[in-house]
């Protein structure tokens, strides 16, 4: 397959270049046509050309479930045994399609509080990919958000009144106008006032970045018992009750920023199935 | 075979041929194929023949279930040593025993899924499916419009038969013979919505659709040979070796969840999946069918199925529906279970769910 591309690769620039040379003498017929033109569209086709050999090498940069939330990126031979990388992506969207090693990256979950209910969350065997180690803006270093929010280069808000803030605006774009809680929510009724790499409940008691299912869980009960359960959200992994399992924990689907308009933002979606033998379109499918 | 030979030979001459011709070119090709089978089961890798790969002993073998041990260890032995020199890669058949005491069950959320069709891509992706000529996916996704029970004064009066001098007769509520009421005509269903649409759409729902693993399979009551049966954990399975492609389980299936290889499968070899099981995903031949199996190449060994590993949204649970505190059996517990065409008495172990 390879040798026979590389056979054809060539034949067709020509083709390309011939066809542009046409084109080009043809439309400077018509109107003066500059030279330059022709040669930048030659330059394109040559592009196009390296576009279709690039296809061909696995996508590396990929996501998840939220596209903002940040890349994974693919590594070759994580499972020696398959020759497995430790994910397979899409090559349309980018999307992790496929896991070779469902626990590549992660961390154990670390304690859960016991609620009194019936579901028995089971995180003995819990894992999650760590949020915390990519809590940077502008590559600013291992302190993380305290770099700038130390009480000195920006003070410590006194309050929580809700004000114009010019700053962080592609989390959010409009800080009087939150989307989460219909208005009846501001950042540090989530975010530590005081240190700015945690998180904080309604006491006060800081949360880490990586388990921010305490902290959601507190208003939205409903939903995060079902996720202690198993019903809702995502795991991968065994499917064993009490098997090793990656857990998504809250923030890896949901835009807590946004989840007012989007409760899942919207993906790209895959390519669609192919058309039946003789059919050219789906119109009266 | 000979079918392809009369197509390539009409569209040769250019011209229609009469029945005559037709028949005597039937017997010419059908006289070809039984002179030419004994040599294209032996022919190498490289001819031209599309059943090229399959050895002599490969096509005598019998059924899986009923070799001994021995002639498993020899079917499994040479079947590795086809794939690894045709793929170039290490490749492994395993027959790992279905677990015991469990009974595998699925359960998919619709009020979650957004219609991303990343299931169907992983599935390729883990059970080598052929990627093009022919393209075969295991998993559907419909998109259908959000429907709803309006009662508002606009919508009362349509869809009602039309009332005529015999008098008013029929009771219907809402749509008509033309228009479900509900969203629910398959005449709205969309399968072939384009890639680079943003999904999901909020009017409409989606519903991912693959083999239902029924209880009681209707394609497995249609296969002549019993090349299709249900293992014990309660998912049906193919000999992939046994099939002779005459295709009854296709049209037995109520849920159009079984695909056939009408050519030779292409898979590139760096993208095949060298870990593969015999009645799983392990590449196909020419001329057989094939389905979703639940991943059991993986769930056998206690993994998840890569659809559920690639859903987004975590739509998709899978678990051991003996075990009640498993996912699914809480699910069936606690939320509004549906299972797809329950009115043909399959008994799928695919449950739909909302909430």
């Amino acid at each position: 397959m390879l040798t026979t591309n590389s056979k054809n690769i060539p034949s067709i620039i020509i083709v390309v270049i011939a066809l542009g040379a046409i084109l080009a003498g043809g439309f400077a017929l018509v109107g003066g046509f500059d030279i330059k033109n022709a040669n930048h569209r030659q330059n394109n086709s040559a592009a196009n050309e390296g576009a279709k050999t690039k296809a061909v090498q696995p996508v590396t940069e990929c996501y998840e479930s939220r596209e903002t939330y940040g890349a994974v990126t693919r590594i070759e031979n994580v499972v020696p045994q398959y020759g497995y990388p430790n994910i397979k992506c899409s090559k349309t969207t980018a999307g992790v399609l496929w896991y070779g090693d469902p626990f590549d990256g992660t961390i154990p979950m670390g304690t859960m509080p016991e609620i009194n209910d019936s579901t028995h969350g089971d995180f003995t065997n819990a894992v999650v990919r760590p949020r915390e180690p990519h809590l940077t803006y502008f590559n600013m270093g291992p302190n993380g958000c305290v770099t700038c929010h130390d009480g000195k280069t920006v003070p410590f808000p006194k309050d929580k009144k809700p004000r114009l803030i010019t700053m962080h605006t592609d989390i959010v774009a409009d800080s009087t106008q939150l989307k989460h809680g219909r208005g009846a929510m501001w950042c540090l009724d989530c975010h530590s006032a005081t240190n700015r790499n945690k998180l904080v409940d309604r006491q006060g008691n800081e949360i880490s970045f990586n388990q921010p299912q305490r902290l959601c869980g507190t208003c939205h009960g409903n939903v995060y018992i079902d996720w202690r359960a198993g019903i809702h959200g995502k795991r991968i992994g065994t499917w064993a009750v009490g098997g090793k399992k990656r857990w998504w924990v809250c923030t890896e689907c949901h835009n807590p920023h946004t989840v007012q308009v989007n409760r899942f933002d919207q993906i790209k979606a895959e390519s669609p199935p192919p058309l039946p033998r003789g059919m050219t379109s789906a119109n009266y499918e | 075979m000979s079918e392809e030979i009369i197509k390539t030979n009409i569209e040769a001459d250019g011209v229609k041929q009469g029945r005559r011709d037709f028949l005597k070119n039937v017997g010419i090709a059908s006289a070809a194929a039984l002179v030419a089978s004994p040599a294209s089961v032996e022919a190498s890798a490289g001819s031209a023949n599309p059943d090229a790969g399959i050895t002599v002993a490969e096509s005598l073998q019998g059924h899986f279930v009923l070799m001994s041990d021995q002639e498993k260890k020899t079917a499994i032995e040479r079947l590795e040593k086809r794939y690894t020199a045709q793929y170039g890669k290490k490749t492994t058949v395993s027959d790992v025993p279905a677990p015991k005491g469990v009974l595998f069950g699925y359960a998919l959320n619709i009020s979650k899924c957004i219609g991303c069709r990343r299931c169907v891509h992983a599935c390729v992706q883990e059970n080598n499916q052929s990627r093009d000529n022919p393209e075969i996916q295991w998993i559907q996704v419909m998109k259908i419009p959000k429907g709803n029970f309006s009662f508002a004064a606009d919508k009362l009066d349509t869809g009602y038969p039309k009332s005529s001098k015999l008098g008013d007769y029929g009771v219907q509520v809402g749509g008509n013979a033309y228009t479900a009421v509900g969203g629910l005509s398959p005449e709205e269903v969309q399968n072939y919505y384009p890639q680079d649409e943003a999904v999901p759409d909020k009017n409409y729902f989606y519903v991912p659709v693959q083999c239902q693993q029924c209880e009681k399979p209707p394609c497995v009551k249609a296969c002549p040979v019993r090349a299709t049966f249900r293992d014990p954990n309660g998912v049906v399975v193919i000999d992939y070796n046994w099939c002779i492609g005459c295709r009854m389980c296709q049209l037995a299936c109520p849920y159009g969840a079984r695909r056939f290889n009408w050519g030779e499968p292409n898979i590139p070899p760096e993208e095949m999946n060298p870990k593969t099981h015999y009645f799983g995903n392990r590449p196909r031949m020419r001329g057989v069918m094939e389905k979703c199996t639940f991943c059991l190449q993986r769930t056998r060994e206690g993994r998840n199925p890569a659809c559920l590993e690639a859903c987004p949204v975590g739509a998709r649970k899978f678990g051991n529906l003996l075990d009640p505190t498993s996912d699914v059996r809480k699910i069936i517990a606690t939320k509004k279970v549906f299972r797809f065409k329950e009115e043909m008495s399959t008994y799928p172990k695919f449950f739909y769910f909302i909430g």
